[in-house]
């Protein structure tokens, strides 16, 4: 067998690379592109009385009258928007602290730590994100409830004389979720930038005059915004279609795209529908995406000092 | 390295090959997930011979997904009233063959003959309730006898609403004098208001553990569902359960057969069990649900019996309304929701 | 400079404060899970909760399921997400940036949108939900993890070693077996590890395509905690943790041997 193989190859040797990649390119074309292709179908389709999909009487009217784009329409109305637009904030507030809170200790752990200390403690980071995160969240339920520990502790030290309502169910409880699931996720891209840092510049620039400060913002910044950057993405990505955290630390209160999508297939039952909004979320993502690896292959194209 | 993953891969086939043999004795049940015990479901195993695979759902809506789908294999689901309806109408479900039937006769007659399926012609009640308000009575002194408590703002953050658009809905329609069923856009709309005028008060919305949540001390009241409810108040003594004078949501969930399952006779076999008036008062013991059984009730522990929060008296019963499938408003409702929620 | 001892100090403290934060929840879960009393009142030292695990079936039958999904999926996705990386790493071919597009499609798209669109093409083509289509979701997303780890270990892969054995007379395939395998293991490994770890602990995916008996730990937790909540879950999290640790132990020393 392998004889024959090997002699395909030598005949038809651009055959190679199709063949490695057949299996793996055939799994994800069969169950992602194919599937997609089809919810894309179905997002042009309406929702059946009893949910389903609503059989078209008349193909060629249902084209030009544009009733094909009705859910793409629909996702527009301005109740939706209010939702994209708590879903991007939430997104962009959740990755901002996570490069606040992540960079320091990033840093910390890179340059500031014998070399010894430096995998185990990195692998410390990681390890929290091994367990199960729906775990972890329940955790923080115990933690924030008005009878749960951070109340009753703070009552013990007399700090507060009664339980403090809003730990739990509010969306500081969704922000600090979202938080602590994805932090790590900043931690590691930002430490393998920050790890490339050479250090001979920060010294450079001491001894030229410049405090630390500054010379944390015109060099090391720059010099690890690659890291910066990968972080961001790698956190804003998942956030914005969060929606267990919303769902059990924020008391199901508050709708994110992720719990709209959701809805759509278990409780609304149209199917349609969602499938439009899960376009608009992938285009858009796709879109920051695009953006992301023009600014990053411009950069690699940049000289650096 | 090589060896390492043959072994491996062994191991995965071993695991994968558990191919059960007999393909007549096995049953797929899909139920509520705080219906029935292992317990009970045991008992049958060793009664019938049969093994049960069970997996549990918390919502009519995942049940109603997955069944539309068409690709499930469930023997037994247990759907609400109107999920039922819903099935019937799509021809989901198998007509029941009356002969094959053993029992029927010990069921209450007002569970023999519902709205949603005349004479039981798809569907058995397994276990039935009502919606109405928990709460403690130790926070909450004043009497709780409307819906309007929950809109109380000297409960602010203290109460719980079901997430269940449908439940929520009706509790405002119901306040107002109204069916919850109505397809009235002028009434939708303003039980739209009233609750997002509710919602700062409201703590959460949850409705697979609004019990727990009580009992919890989060909140001091909670809309919910009657038998978890009423076993709550069990376990601590300052809970009670009530349904407001306007009259709440009654449901019956019920056993039935999707069509073209494979297990038909064990389906059946599952059925007339549950029938049995001690495996019907076994379940209402365990579970602290009502049951549709009345030759049951010789058996059932008599401070079940006579909690009024699970057997609530005829003209309580009167004013309560079982839901129905409102067709095409639901995208109303739903859009409604969503801005509920949004707010 | 005193500016330097204050940004050492405000660092250190700072990185200490996250891994407070960090292993918080998880202490925790740990100590509550010996708790007596069911809430979160300290009331006694016991077993019973871990007790109480070992009798439940439902938790065991989802815990085996977990085991079989992660294993097949782990294996099958490593060995076509290996191959898969060698012919994106080695080869330029027609297509390479749409192909090389599609493979990260996974894990860029949000979770959510890959399930739902799995349900609907399931359903489409009238397939019962169920084991099957739990692993081949899980296949689908974990090959990509695994192609871009092996490929990040493949860079800087010295050909010389190849070229050495293919003047020796040594073929393809004994060249791939005997010279390129043995350098790559270690990548190999660690993104077999990564995608066992990504499909043991998934939710959103498999709930939408789990059918009968297919329930997995995601699934049952997430039950558990909306429904149950004793500190069964508790007990649940913390036998798990062990195995995990151990793992990244193992993985990480035979990084370390490897280099």
């Amino acid at each position: 067998m392998t004889e024959a193989i090997l002699r395909i190859f030598q005949r038809f040797p651009s055959v190679r690379p199709y063949a490695l990649l057949f299996f793996a390119l055939g799994i994800l074309v069969l169950l992602l592109l194919f599937p997609l292709l089809i919810m894309l179908l179905y997002s042009f389709a309406q929702r059946g009385t009893y949910g389903g999909l609503k059989p078209i009487d008349n193909l060629g009217q249902y084209l030009t009258s544009f009733s094909w784009l009705s859910n793409y329409i629909r996702s527009l109305d301005p109740i939706y928007i209010e939702i994209y637009a708590r879903s991007l904030w939430m997104a962009i507030a959740t990755t901002g602290l996570c490069l606040v809170i992540g960079y320091p200790i990033s840093y910390y752990i890179s340059l500031k730590v014998q070399p010894s200390w430096k995998n185990t403690l990195l692998t410390l980071v990681v390890v929290p994100f091994w367990t199960s995160f729906l775990i972890r969240t329940y955790a923080w339920i115990i933690l924030l409830r008005s009878e749960g520990l951070i109340n009753q502790g703070l009552m013990a030290l007399g700090w507060i004389h009664a339980p403090i309502e809003t730990l739990l169910y509010s969306e500081f409880a969704v922000m600090l979720g979202l938080v602590y699931g994805e932090l790590p996720f900043m931690i590691l891209p930002l430490y393998a930038s920050i790890e490339k840092l050479d250090t001979a510049l920060l010294e450079a620039a001491s001894d030229l005059g410049a405090n630390a400060f500054w010379t944390f913002v015109k060099i090391t910044i720059p010099a690890t915004l690659p890291g910066i950057l990968a972080g961001i993405i790698l956190v804003f990505i998942p956030t914005i279609g969060a929606f267990i955290t919303p769902d059990l630390l924020g008391g199901a209160k508050s709708i994110l795209v992720g719990n709209l999508i959701q809805n759509q297939f278990v409780i609304a039952r149209d199917k349609p529908f969602g499938s439009a909004i899960c376009f608009g979320l992938t285009t858009f993502v796709l879109l920051l995406l695009f953006l992301y690896a023009r600014y990053s292959t411009r950069k690699e194209k940049e000289v650096f000092v | 390295m090589k060896q390492f993953v043959i072994i491996i891969c062994l191991i995965a086939l071993l695991g994968c090959g558990n191919k059960e043999s007999s393909e007549t004795k096995k049953l797929n049940l899909y139920i509520w997930s705080a219906y029935i015990t292992d317990e009970t479901i045991k008992k049958f195993e060793k009664q019938t011979g049969i093994t049960v695979r069970y997996d549990t759902y918390d919502s009519n809506e995942a049940l109603l997904e997955k069944l539309q789908s068409g690709i499930t294999e469930y023997d037994i689901v247990v759907p609400s009233d109107y999920a039922a309806r819903i099935l019937i109408h799509q021809g989901l479900l198998e007509t029941l063959d009356q002969s094959k039937l053993k029992g029927v006769e010990n069921l209450t007659p007002r569970f023999q003959d519902m709205p949603f399926d005349p004479n039981h012609g798809h569907t058995i009640p397994f276990l039935w309730g009502t919606t109405g308000i928990g709460y403690n009575k130790t926070k909450v002194t004043e009497p709780v006898d409307s819906w309007s408590i929950l809109w109380n703002p000297r409960y602010q953050n203290r109460i719980l609403m079901l997430d269940d658009p449908r439940e929520v809905f009706g509790s405002v329609l119901k306040w107002k004098g109204h069916s919850i069923n109505s397809k009235n856009p002028a009434d939708l709309e303003e039980a739209k208001g009233l609750l997002i005028q509710q919602k700062p008060l409201v703590k959460t919305y949850n409705s697979a553990s609004f019990d727990e949540v009580l009992l919890s001390g989060d909140v001091w009241l909670a809309q919910g569902w009657s038998g978890q409810l009423a076993k709550a108040a069990d376990q601590n003594k300052d809970l009670a359960y009530v349904i407001p004078k306007e009259g709440g949501t009654i449901w019956v969930d019920n056993m039935a057969i999707p069509k073209g399952t494979k297990h038909t006779e064990a389906a059946y076999a599952f059925i007339n069990f549950v029938l049995t008036p001690e495996t019907a008062a076994e379940i209402t013991n365990l579970s602290g649900y009502p049951s549709p059984n009345e030759a049951a009730k010789k058996f059932i522990k008599p401070d079940i019996l006579n909690d009024p929060a699970r057997y609530p008296d005829e003209q309580t019963l009167a004013k309560c309304e079982f839901l129905m499938d409102v067709g095409e408003t639901s995208t109303l409702v739903d859009r409604y929701w969503t801005e509920i929620k949004s707010h | 400079m005193r500016t330097r001892a204050l940004s050492r100090w405000f660092l250190f403290s700072e990185s200490t404060l996250v891994y407070i934060f960090l292993y918080a929840p998880i202490a925790i879960l740990i100590i509550y899970s010996f708790n007596t009393s069911k809430y979160a009142i300290w009331e006694g030292f016991s077993w019973q909760w871990y007790e109480t695990l070992l009798n439940d079936d439902l938790v065991l039958r989802a815990l085996k399921n977990s085991l079989i999904v992660a294993l097949v999926s782990t294996i099958i996705s490593t060995l076509i997400g290996t191959l898969a990386a060698l012919g994106m790493q080695r080869f330029e071919f027609r297509g390479k940036g749409a192909i090389d597009g599609i493979f990260y499609l996974p894990v860029i798209i949000p979770e959510i949108v890959m399930a739902a669109s799995l349900v609907i093409f399931f359903g489409f083509i009238r397939f019962t939900l169920g084991m099957t289509t739990v692993i081949l979701a899980h296949i689908a997303f974990c090959v990509s993890y695994v192609i871009i780890v092996v490929r990040a270990r493949l860079e800087g892969f010295d050909k010389t070693l190849e070229e050495a054995a293919m003047d020796l007379g040594a073929n393809e395939f004994q060249t791939f077996f005997k010279v390129t395998l043995p350098v790559i293991a270690p990548g190999i490994l660690s993104g077999a590890l990564l995608a066992f770890t990504i499909s043991i602990d998934d939710y959103i995916i498999t709930s939408f395509v789990a059918g009968v008996g297919s329930t997995t730990l995601p699934l049952q937790i997430y039950s558990m905690v909306k429904t149950k909540v004793t500190p069964e879950i508790n007990a649940v999290s913390t036998l798990l943790l062990i195995p995990t640790i151990l793992l990244i132990v193992i993985a990480d020393r035979l990084q370390r041997e490897k280099k």
